[in-house]
């Protein structure tokens, strides 16, 4: 769209930072802070975690879940990035999709850490594989290798944790699914440790199998993250409905559009296919004018405008007038349909 | 992991562990039961022939200095060592049907068998045929914590490291 088509023209298709209100700028702002702290910790993590994990089978993969926890805030750190171009000839849509690639990316770490580990404690149970954990000289005193374990996860857990509540806040601030599934994982990482410590220990008693059997406990839990993180993160680049950070209800975005809509004296009824584009939505919004009303180029035009104005998300918005709506209107939100999934 | 209940149950199943372990006091415990049966018993070693480390006599008596260095270690904890010659794969396989306490024989602390027989930390270090270093460490019934801990605090303390 060019900016002489009509005025917030040029905004409607800037750059995922243009979207941005001032809240929002200083929200990415510290969220690449934390993720650049995280990268930071987690890098540390894999090399004490590293000397440490002997033949525990538990402390390895604990080890494997560090390195895939570096993925989410690569890939986040890749997309904040990317999304500060503006659209171009090959990019009419912009760059906010990176951010569905890195949610993407964000929920294959999580089913691969998932699976990996379950896969591990299983096999660790059925081979009947007792972890032998001795004794490490450290400074001309021998201690148990397992209180340096349990020592390392508890330091190293404590990143996770903190880091993990910070953005969880700023994801929805930001409505970013990236940096809500990396929070996600950052609190998987730290019942991974506490699981791994009450393995160690359990180990350290005699009970062999107290460490794979925590360990299984935790992959469950991380599985079924990065299976619900998989179909939103699928559902949001194949154009699903938008839905909400944390992908619990559809987006009411949706249906405040289309009763902004709704409320414009010539619009008799309307309806939005609204996409979630990473951050920012894009809405078309079809409109049925009432009966004998000539909608005019100033009507749409305010109206999408008002509709820019209703939220910074709203990015990108077409309005469609049309005689009428489909009969079998399947591009409805299903807030319409399912009125107790609002807020 | 969303269910603050799981977190929570693990929180405690932490916190009841540490307690029961507080109790009991000492860690690591076998889960056999080894070190507890062979203190005042019988240790059994299996002796896989290398020489220096290990030498097998034509009358059937054991020598070298890992026999030795497993004399000593019997003598600390009051046990009768029982003496098994054989080769490395049938001391592994007699291992994982729990006949044997221990293996020696200049094993490398990166034995193949590492499901069989666990290697206590390396106690000295010795040239491979390709000239790489070679660590040397005992083999121990994989998961047996207590004793193959005794054991490396023993060779600790042998070569004062400690």
């Amino acid at each position: 769209m060019n900016a002489s088509e009509g005025e917030g023209g040029e905004e409607a298709t800037g750059s995922g930072h243009d979207a941005f209100g001032e809240q929002q700028r200083e929200a990415l702002r510290r969220a690449v802070r934390l993720e650049w702290i995280t990268i930071a910790w987690m890098s540390v993590t894999v090399v004490l975690v590293a000397l440490v994990a002997g033949q525990s089978q538990a402390m390895r993969a604990a080890w494997a879940e560090d390195v895939l926890s570096l993925l989410p805030p690569i890939a986040f750190l890749v997309a904040a990035r990317r999304i500060r171009k503006r659209p171009d000839r090959r990019h009419p849509y912009g760059f906010h999709r990176s951010i569905g690639v890195a949610h993407l990316v964000a929920a294959i770490a999580l089913l691969t850490m998932g699976g990996y580990l379950a896969i591990d404690s299983v096999m660790t149970l059925v081979t009947v594989e007792r972890p032998p954990i001795g004794l490490t000289v450290l400074f001309g005193h021998a201690i148990w290798t397992g209180w340096l374990m349990v020592a390392v996860m508890v330091v190293t857990s404590i990143g996770p944790v903190v880091l993990g509540r910070k953005k969880l806040a700023l994801s929805e601030t930001l409505h970013d699914k990236v940096l809500f599934a990396d929070a996600d994982m950052g609190k998987a990482d730290w019942s991974t440790a506490v699981a791994t410590i009450a393995g160690v220990i359990g180990v350290g008693s005699g009970l062999w199998w107290a460490d794979a059997t925590a360990a299984l406990l935790v992959s469950l839990s991380i599985l079924r993250d990065g299976v619900r993180n998989l179909r939103g993160s699928i559902g949001g680049l194949t154009d699903g409905e938008a839905r909400t950070y944390d992908e619990s209800a559809p987006h009411p975005l949706t249906r405040r559009i289309e009763e902004r809509a709704e409320a414009e004296s010539w619009v008799d009824e309307a309806s939005a296919r609204v996409r979630d584009e990473g951050h920012v939505f894009h809405a078309e919004v079809f409109v049925v004018p009432v009966a004998g009303a000539e909608p005019t180029l100033e009507g749409i035009a305010a109206l999408r405008d008002r509709i820019d104005e209703l939220d910074w998300k709203v990015h990108d918005v077409v309005i469609a007038p049309v005689p009428e709506l489909p009969p079998r209107q399947t591009f409805r939100s299903t807030l319409r349909t399912r009125p107790d999934a609002r807020p | 992991m969303s269910d603050p209940r799981v977190l929570r149950a693990l929180l405690v199943s932490v916190a009841a562990t540490l307690l029961l372990v507080g109790c009991q006091g000492g860690l690591p415990a076998d889960p056999q039961g080894t070190l507890v049966r062979a203190t005042g018993g019988v240790l059994r070693v299996g002796v896989s022939e290398n020489p220096p480390w290990t030498e097998l006599a034509s009358d059937g008596t054991v020598g070298g200095s890992e026999v030795e260095l497993l004399t000593d270690y019997a003598e600390t904890i009051d046990a009768e060592v029982e003496w098994v010659p054989a080769g490395e794969n049938t001391l592994a396989a007699m291992m994982r049907e729990g006949q044997l306490d221990v293996v020696v024989g200049g094993l490398a602390s990166d034995v193949p068998w590492t499901s069989e027989i666990a290697t206590t930390r390396p106690y000295t270090t010795t040239i491979g045929p390709d000239g790489a270093e070679v660590k040397i460490a005992v083999g121990v019934r994989p998961g047996e914590n207590a004793l193959m801990t005794d054991i490396e605090r023993f060779l600790a303390e042998r070569g004062e490291e400690l």
